[in-house]
């Protein structure tokens, strides 16, 4: 039972995370990061981003530190807080100051579900200072040179009170990430799952229906990610139908008429 | 064929025509009747004749209408159903009197059937939205479903028979309802509709050559008029088709075509032996066997037999033309063959085809199309000066620029004119333009020089007179600036209308509009927990351990240490701009007044400010500007009214409305500020208001919302949405709403997305 926890800042990925690469991003994460420009990696939800991510800290044998952001997200969580410890107040850094000392890629996933305020503070970092003000302690903290700021966001959701600022993403490069095609998205999800090549090309066919719909009252299709679940299903004894239906028109939508078309649809894959 | 079993059935026929000559009938009104009445079973005719021996006591004129009815319900009805309807109807007529019997029968076309029909059939308005929306899936298209008696497409809409009661279970009349579907999109799908007649064989009889499309019917319907026995061809071809079209959904859906396997073989069974049919009818029903089973039942005639090979070998194609190559092969192996053609009945899911109606769908395209473009040439034809104008003094001078030797112009009056990219593509499709006038830049002299449509139509610049109403500017691309005070806009009074329209629509969405007000209600009631808040009702924890450790740190603690539940937290204002120009006419007027009454209900239950505000007008001087709900208003019958009188009136100069609307959200206090817009398409005015200029500023508009703080978000009614709008609307800022029967339901979700 030892050695269960790890500091953050020292999570390598050590084995080769699968990832195969849609449209040259590999290459230009590279260049971005030789020339220490933060990234942003749009696209819709499970189409790979994260992956994307621990692929190439794998690649460049840095730490990844990654940070989901929701609502009640402080600048303490981010930078740092004093805490008491045995009647003494401690600093503890945060996840965002340990990424910059340890010189780690700091993921900041769903950047738009944070706080303004909090959104902030990640300015001067991600522009040519490349550093961090702790203000709790007075301090700047000056990036190491490996430090690199990646936040992703899902430009498909389309409520107004959730937005990327001009000024906070104009200071990104954006990687556009979108379901792969046809053919990859099959090797992904065999790769994947283990599960044979017609089958995952039905399931790719399917998924590529559910993105038809978009625009007719599904608010997203279904990602590679579900895909992949069904797949796994699938390739546990599941009966492909019914694999579909829980993995994947279940989690997209709960209106009624729209399941029953998409289980049409999967009766007629299927 | 006489019946013989009921010899006083002739003796009925006769005492009606004779009654019916009694009434002064024309001898066609008469046979019209005879064949109406022979036209039905053995057993239903003896009891309509009994019948309309009764009525014609009564008056001859009852009879035929109501034949009419009867077969109206024939149709619809299976035969057991059908034979309680008309038990029914006799009884009344016999007990009740003849003014019962005529509201009985009158009742058909409406609703009066339906309790004589059995539940387990399935009805095609039951799964109408369940069809569309798997087309939609399977295809990435949007068709629509149609009725009629059998299926087939005319590649827009797909047609499928109002009933199924092939099954007893109605989960497997809906899978041919889908089978039927998937067939018609895979006609679609792989083009076999849109066979290109010059790639035919030159073997065809008679084939036409390509100079002869401006007069004749093109495509499909074209290939059909080659052949002299068109219905024998229309039958072999959709047979042909089918071989191609199973390869083809084996592979897009396996699992649908696999559980068709098992009917294949049950409709196999079913089908009549070749022997029993005619040398020629033989030969069509045998390519059926093939298509159903691979063999033939009973001995295929030799010319079908030697061409086996080559039907089955279409199961490969890939490429509409092979079957074309196939059909006429056939057909000229089938000239000799004895006996006339009698058509089987085809397998029910394939369908069949009707080339006119796909060839009036393509033609109805083109027409549009072409009319568009007729009316821009027209336009400049009419011109009356037709020099560019001149130097202005405020603005850039229209330059005219030396001709393109790849590109193509109009020649008009001596002047070269350039298309847009819109009118050029549309040439391009069209393959001409009326009245060749359209020339290529290379046939051209040297050193011309063309000017723009944009320059010709431009409006007039000279300032007119002055009306009141508030005054707007406007953004004129080409000049890269605003024409200043250029719109009057005039807040108009709208007549409420005189139909409970809001009431009627409360009552049709009863259901809805209870789930829509829970769900809108969920989203106000959801206590909100504020945390690190300077007040409140409960410590925050977090806040409190980090000033406490602050402080030891000897740093100033945080003051904002509490905890507060709100329930209040939205505070938003939302204001509606209703497109009410003259396209919206019908249909989509409707569908906005319905989708507001809708939205009203959702955004009272939610405590969302709101307001209605609905924009057409003419010109410049006349954007008029309807109050349909202020801020301020509560949602009272006053508002109802409003709603109920909305109605269409002229164009669309979306400019200056959404400026005002602008300054109208700009004095609501609320942290957010929306402007939705609903409109129907491309913002066009009289005058110069219309392509690139219209979206220029209307875009130019919506960015000038965006900097005073509010969020446009339009949606838009277009079945043909351009590329324009995301330009127009911003990416992320728009809808395409391309039915408008499903813009009810579509805007309150779309507002709920929109706001959580």
């Amino acid at each position: 039972m030892e050695k269960k926890t790890i500091k953050i800042e020292e999570y390598l990925v050590e084995e080769e995370p699968y990832y195969l690469e849609v449209d040259k991003e590999k290459a230009l994460f590279e260049a971005a990061y030789r020339n220490r420009i933060p990234v942003l990696l749009k696209g819709p939800t499970g189409c790979g981003k994260t992956r994307f991510m621990e692929y190439m800290s794998w690649r460049f044998k840095r730490p990844l530190i990654t940070v989901s952001c929701h609502d009640d997200l402080t600048v303490s969580d981010l930078v740092g807080r004093y805490l008491v410890q045995g009647g003494e107040t401690v600093w503890v850094d945060g996840p965002i100051t340990r990424a910059v000392k340890v010189g780690g890629f700091c993921y900041l996933d769903e950047i738009v579900e944070a706080r303004k305020d909090t959104t902030v503070v990640i300015h001067p970092l991600a522009d040519h200072r490349r550093i961090l003000p702790i203000e709790k302690r007075g301090e700047m903290l000056h990036a190491a040179p490996e430090f690199l700021l990646v936040i992703s966001y899902n430009p498909g959701y389309q409520s107004v009170l959730k937005d990327l600022k001009q000024s906070t993403r104009q200071r990104f490069l954006a990687l556009e990430f979108t379901y792969p095609g046809r053919e990859l998205e099959t090797e992904i999800i065999k790769h994947e799952s283990e599960i044979d090549a017609p089958t995952a090309g039905r399931l790719v066919s399917f998924g590529d229906k559910t993105r038809n719909l978009v625009s007719a009252g599904l608010s997203e299709g279904a990602s590679t990610r579900l895909l992949i679940h069904a797949a796994k299903l699938i390739h546990s004894g599941v009966d492909p139908k019914i694999a579909c239906e829980v993995a994947i028109s279940g989690t997209l939508t709960d209106d009624h008429e729209m399941i029953r078309a998409l289980s049409e649809i999967i009766q007629s894959i299927f | 064929m006489p019946d013989t079993s009921q010899p006083n059935s002739e003796h009925l026929m006769e005492e009606i025509i004779k009654n019916m000559r009694l009434d002064f009938f024309e001898n066609e009104e008469i046979i019209a009747v005879i064949d109406a009445i022979d036209s039905f079973d053995r057993h239903l005719r003896q009891k309509v004749l009994a019948l309309c021996f009764a009525l014609s006591h009564a008056s001859s004129s009852l009879v035929s209408n109501t034949l009419k009815r009867i077969s109206t319900a024939a149709q619809k009805l299976e035969p057991e159903e059908m034979e309680r309807w008309f038990d029914d109807a006799a009884d009344i007529l016999e007990s009740q009197g003849i003014d019962p019997f005529i509201d009985f029968v009158a009742k058909v076309p409406e609703d009066g059937l339906e309790p004589f029909m059995e539940p387990e059939r399935l009805r095609l308005r039951e799964v109408t939205g369940l069809l569309e929306t798997y087309l939609m899936g399977i295809s990435g298209l949007d068709l629509t479903i149609g009725t009629d008696s059998e299926p087939y497409t005319d590649t827009d809409t797909v047609y499928l028979p109002p009933v199924l009661s092939r099954s007893r279970v109605p989960q497997e009349n809906l899978l041919l309802y889908v089978l039927m579907a998937a067939h018609k999109w895979g006609q679609i799908a792989c083009g076999t509709l849109m066979v290109d007649l010059h790639e035919a064989p030159p073997e065809g009889p008679g084939t036409s050559g390509p100079e002869d499309d401006e007069a004749g019917p093109r495509g499909i319907e074209a290939l059909f008029r080659q052949f002299p026995e068109r219905a024998f061809a229309v039958d072999l071809f959709s047979l042909l088709e089918a071989f191609m079209l199973d390869s083809f959904l084996r592979k897009e859906l396996p699992g649908l075509m696999s559980k068709a396997e098992g009917l294949k073989a049950e409709i196999f069974s079913e089908r009549p032996r070749l022997e029993d049919l005619s040398e020629k009818s033989a030969f069509a029903e045998g390519i059926y066997h093939y298509y159903l089973s691979g063999n033939s039942k009973g001995t295929a005639p030799e010319a079908l037999a030697k061409m086996r090979d080559k039907i089955l070998s279409l199961r490969g194609a890939t490429d509409p033309n092979e079957i074309v190559g196939v059909l006429f092969a056939a057909y000229d192996a089938a000239k000799e063959l004895k006996g006339d053609y009698k058509p089987q009945r085809p397998v029910f899911f394939l369908g069949t085809i009707k080339p006119e109606r796909v060839s009036r769908r393509l033609e109805a395209k083109r027409e549009e199309a072409m009319k568009k473009l007729e009316g821009v040439i027209t336009k400049l034809m009419n011109m009356p000066d037709f020099e560019p104008r001149r130097h202005r003094s405020d603005g850039p001078a229209v330059r005219a620029k030396p001709v393109r030797k790849d590109e193509e112009y109009l020649a008009i009056k001596g002047k070269i004119v350039a298309l847009d990219e819109e009118i050029n593509s549309r040439i391009k499709e069209l393959g001409g333009v009326p009245g060749g006038v359209l020339v290529k830049g290379s046939d051209v002299e040297s050193g011309s020089t063309y000017v723009t449509l944009k320059d010709l139509t431009d409006e007039e610049d000279e300032p007119q007179a002055k009306g009141a109403g508030v005054k707007y500017d406007e953004w004129d691309y080409k000049r890269g600036d605003y024409k200043r005070q250029w719109c009057s806009l005039f807040e108009v009074e709208i007549q409420p209308g005189e139909e409970p329209f809001v009431e009627l629509v409360r009552k049709r969405h009863g259901g809805y509009i209870a789930a829509l007000r829970k769900r809108f209600e969920i989203i106000r009631t959801v206590p909100k927990m504020l945390r690190r808040q300077k007040d409140g009702d409960c410590i925050d924890i977090d806040a409190a351990v980090e000033a406490f450790s602050d402080m030891r740190a000897g740093l100033s603690p945080e003051e904002a240490l509490f905890v507060r539940t709100d329930r209040q937290e939205r505070n938003i204002a939302v204001l509606f701009l209703i497109d009410m120009s003259g396209s919206t006419k019908g249909w989509i007027n409707d569908a906005e007044k319905e989708a507001l009454v809708l939205m009203c209900e959702a955004l009272e239950a939610l405590g969302d400010r709101y307001a209605i505000y609905g924009f057409s007008g003419m010109s410049r001087t006349r954007c008029e500007y309807y109050k349909i709900k202020s801020f301020d208003e509560p949602y009272l019958d006053s508002v109802k009214g409003r709603i109920a009188g909305i109605a269409p009136k002229d164009y669309t100069r979306m400019g200056a409305p959404i400026r005002h609307s602008a300054s109208i959200l700009n004095i609501v206090e609320a942290k957010t500020k929306l402007l939705i817009t609903l409109s129907d398409g491309k913002p066009e005015d009289w005058g110069a208001y219309k392509g690139d200029y219209g979206i220029e500023d209307t875009r130019k508009a919506l960015i000038e919302a965006r900097e005073r703080g509010i969020h446009p978000f339009c949606i838009t009614i277009d079945k043909e949405a351009g590329s324009y709008l995301s330009h127009m609307y911003g990416e992320t800022n728009y809808i395409v709403i391309d039915e408008i029967r499903k813009l009810p339901n579509r805007i309150t979700e779309i507002y709920r997305r929109l706001t959580i």
